[in-house]
C-alpha cells in the first residue's frame, strides 16, 4: 500500500514540481543568453533585457527551493487535513504509511531540488571554453584525489562533505516533519485550526531551540563532557575526528527531533483527527 | 409504465395494486415473463425489499408465479386475471359511491348522475392508467 | 452478524455531548435511513463509524470489529461534502479507487460515467457541483462493500440528480450488504429505504420499518418525522 501511495503522491507533486524545474532551467538559459552578450550589448533595451533574464533566474533560483517545501507541506495540509481528508483518511492504509509517503516523496522532491539548481547553475554558466576548463579542472582533481587516495585530507574532506550532505537533507525532513506535526495537532481543535497551528510551530520551534541550547549548557562540564575527554585522550583524538563526532551529533540530533515530531504527527492523527 | 405512491398507505400495497393493475390492462401480459426484483424496484424508485414483498404477497395471491431459475411469470389463468380486474373495479366503485354518500346523493340519483354523464362522453373509459 | 452495531456509544466534544448512550444494529440487505434535524449527531456517528472519531465511551462495531484499517476496507464513504481529488481526470480516479479497494468494480464505474456524458480525460475541477457529487457517488457505488455509508447524499443537488442519486443506489443494492443514508429530505428517500432511525439531539428515539409506520401509524415517515420533531 506504501508504494500505492507514493504513487499517487508522486503524481500530484509532479505536476507541481515539474513545470517548475522546466521555468527554472528556461531561466537559467535566458541568464545565460543575458551574460553571454546582452549585458555587454551597447543596445540599451537589449541591456535592459539582459538584466530582467538574470533577475528571473535569481528569482526562479529562490522560488524553486522555497516552493519545494511551501508544496510538500501543502500538501500535507490540503490533503489530509482539509476535504480530501475525508477520501484519504478512509483509505483502508495506516496512518503511519500516509506519514511516511508524503515524508519519502518530499526527500526525493528536495534532493531532486539540490540536483536541478546544480544543473540551472551549470546551464547558466554554460561556456565552451568554461566547459573545457572546467572538465580539465576535474580530470586534475580526480588525478589528484587518485594520488593521495590515502591523504587524511582527501578521506576526511570526503566524508566532511557527505556528512554536511546528509545534515541539510534531514534538516529539510525534519523541519517537513516539523510543519506537518503543527498542521496536524492545530487541525485537532474544534476551531481555529490554522491559529492552533501556526502557534503550534512556534512552540515546536522555540522548544526544539530551547532544548538544543539547554543541552548543551547541560552538557558543559558534565559526565559526558568528561567520559568524551576521556575517550579523545586515550585515542588521539584529531581536529578531523572532533569535526566528525560534532556532525555526527548534529545527525543524531535531528533524527531524535524527527523521531518527536513524527510521534506527534501521527498520534494527533490517530487520536485527535477531528476533520471539518 | 408511471408509478404513483400516496402517503397513508404501505409502500408494499400500493405497489400491489399497481403492478395488478398493469396486469389486468395488458401491461404485463398473461404468461409473460416479469422484470426483476431490481429492475423494477430501480424503475419504480424503491426499496428492493418492498418490491421482493409486493411479489410474494402477488404470488400468495396466485396472480403471479416464479420458477426457480426463469424468474417470475404472470398468471396464464385468465379468469383468475378477469376476476381481479373485477376486484378493482370494484374496489374503485365502492370509494366512489362512499364519496357521493359524504356529498348527500341518494343511490337513484347517482345512476341518474352517471348515466348522464356517461351519455355525454363518447369515451370509453377503460380505466387504464389509473 | 450486524453490518454496522453501537453498544452504549457516547461522543462527546469537550464538555458538549454529541451522541448519548446510542444502542442499535443494522443488518446486512437493508437500506437505513438515518433521519434527524440538522445537528442531531448523524454526520458524528457516520464518522465514528469511519474511524474519522474515536468514541468517548461505548462500543461502535462494523462487521464485529471497531474502526480500523481492516472495516475500511469493507466500508464505502460518501461524505457530506465532495472531497475527491480536484486536480484529476476521471481516469487518474478510477486508477486511485481501484489501487486501494479491491473491491472497485472498475468496469461498472466506468459504464456509469460514460451513462453521464463524462470523458476519461476530464478533471474534476471543470465539473459543476452536481457531477462532482454524481462522480463521487459512482466511486463510492462501484464497490462492493459490505456498509455504505451515505452522508446527505441529496442535500443541495437538483431534483433530476437527486433522482438519478436515488436510483443509483437500488441499482447497486446488493442483500449482502447494508446502506446508511443519512439525510433530513424525508419525502425524497422514503420509498427507498426499508428501515428507519430516527436520532435527536444524539438519543436514539425511533427504530422501525417503512411500512410498518405506515401501517401502524397511518401516516407517512415525513408526517411521523415532523409530528415526533415538531418545534
Amino acid at each position: 500500500m506504501l508504494r500505492k501511495l507514493m504513487k499517487h503522491e508522486f503524481r500530484a507533486t509532479g505536476r507541481v514540481m515539474l513545470p517548475l524545474y522546466l521555468v527554472l532551467l528556461v531561466t537559467a538559459l535566458g541568464a545565460n543568453v543575458s551574460t553571454r552578450g546582452l549585458l555587454e550589448s551597447d543596445n540599451r533595451m537589449l541591456d535592459l533585457l539582459g538584466m530582467l533574464l538574470v533577475m528571473a533566474f535569481s528569482f526562479a533560483l529562490m522560488g524553486v527551493c522555497l516552493m519545494s517545501m511551501v508544496v510538500m507541506v501543502q500538501r500535507f495540509y490540503k490533503n489530509l487535513l482539509q476535504d480530501e481528508g475525508y477520501v484519504m483518511m478512509t483509505l483502508p492504509v495506516s496512518v503511519h504509511q500516509h506519514i511516511w509517503s508524503k515524508l519519502i516523496v518530499s526527500a526525493v522532491w528536495f534532493a531532486a531540488t539540490v540536483v536541478m539548481v546544480l544543473l540551472a547553475c551549470m546551464v547558466m554558466a554554460f561556456d565552451a571554453y568554461a566547459i573545457q576548463d572546467l572538465f580539465r579542472g576535474f580530470g586534475q582533481l580526480f588525478r589528484d584525489i587518485s594520488q593521495h587516495l590515502t591523504a587524511y585530507y582527501t578521506i576526511n574532506g570526503t566524508a566532511f562533505f557527505a556528512e554536511l550532505l546528509a545534515v541539510c537533507f534531514l534538516g529539510c525532513c525534519v523541519v517537513c516533519l516539523e510543519f506537518y506535526a503543527a498542521l496536524a495537532i492545530g487541525h485537532g481543535f474544534p476551531n481555529h485550526k490554522m491559529a492552533w497551528s501556526v502557534l503550534w510551530f512556534f512552540l515546536l520551534q522555540f522548544a526544539t531551540q530551547f532544548l538544543g541550547g539547554a543541552l548543551i549548557v547541560l552538557l558543559d562540564e558534565s559526565w559526558l563532557h568528561h567520559l568524551l575527554m576521556g575517550w579523545t585522550d586515550r585515542i588521539q583524538f584529531s581536529g578531523m575526528g572532533a569535526v566528525h563526532l560534532m556532525m555526527g551529533m548534529l545527525i543524531a540530533g535531528e533524527l531524535v527531533y524527527g523521531a518527536v515530531f513524527y510521534f506527534l504527527t501521527t498520534w494527533s492523527l490517530k487520536k485527535r483527527l477531528n476533520l471539518e | 409504465m408511471k408509478w404513483y405512491f400516496s402517503d397513508n398507505a404501505p409502500i408494499y400495497a400500493q405497489l400491489v395494486q399497481q403492478i395488478k393493475v398493469g396486469i389486468v390492462t395488458g401491461g404485463f401480459p398473461p404468461g409473460e415473463r416479469l422484470p426483476s426484483v431490481r429492475d423494477l424496484a430501480t424503475e419504480a424508485g424503491v426499496n428492493p425489499n418492498t418490491m421482493q414483498r409486493a411479489f410474494a404477497e402477488l404470488e400468495r395471491d396466485g396472480l403471479v408465479y416464479s420458477q426457480r431459475t426463469a424468474g417470475r411469470f404472470v398468471t396464464e389463468d385468465r379468469a383468475m386475471i378477469e376476476q381481479t380486474k373485477k376486484g378493482l373495479a370494484e374496489c374503485h366503485i365502492r370509494q366512489f359511491l362512499e364519496s357521493m354518500d359524504q356529498l348527500g346523493f341518494r343511490r337513484e340519483e347517482v345512476i341518474a348522475l352517471l348515466r348522464q354523464e356517461s351519455g355525454k362522453e363518447e369515451l370509453g373509459n377503460g380505466g387504464s392508467g389509473m | 452478524m450486524a453490518v454496522l452495531e453501537c453498544k452504549h456509544l457516547t461522543k462527546q466534544y469537550g464538555h458538549v455531548t454529541a451522541l448519548e448512550n446510542l444502542n442499535f444494529s443494522i443488518e446486512p440487505g437493508h437500506i437505513v435511513g438515518l433521519l434527524g434535524p440538522n445537528g442531531s449527531g448523524k454526520t458524528t456517528l457516520i464518522k465514528l463509524a469511519n474511524g474519522l472519531l474515536t468514541p468517548t465511551s461505548g462500543e461502535l462495531l462494523v462487521c464485529g470489529a471497531a474502526p480500523g484499517r481492516e472495516t475500511r476496507a469493507a466500508v464505502s464513504y460518501l461524505p457530506e461534502r465532495t472531497s475527491i481529488p480536484l486536480w484529476m481526470t476521471t481516469t487518474q480516479l478510477l486508477d486511485f479507487y481501484q489501487d486501494f479497494y479491491a473491491d472497485f468494480r472498475r468496469d461498472a464505474a466506468e459504464e456509469m460515467l460514460q451513462h453521464l456524458n463524462i470523458r476519461p480525460k476530464q478533471r474534476v475541477k471543470q465539473m459543476s457541483k452536481g457531477t462532482r457529487e454524481k462522480v463521487q457517488l459512482i466511486m463510492v457505488m462501484s464497490r462492493a462493500a459490505k456498509l455504505y455509508l451515505l452522508d446527505e447524499p441529496i442535500g443541495g443537488v437538483d431534483p433530476a440528480t437527486r433522482d438519478y442519486i436515488l436510483s443509483t443506489i437500488i441499482g447497486n443494492y446488493d442483500p449482502e450488504a447494508a446502506v446508511v443514508i443519512s439525510t433530513h429530505l424525508i419525502s425524497d428517500v422514503e420509498k427507498v429505504l426499508d428501515e428507519v432511525l430516527f436520532i435527536n439531539q444524539g438519543r436514539l428515539v425511533l427504530q422501525s420499518s417503512v411500512d410498518q409506520i405506515r401501517e401502524e401509524q397511518g401516516v407517512s415517515v415525513d408526517e411521523l418525522f415532523r409530528e415526533v420533531f415538531k418545534c
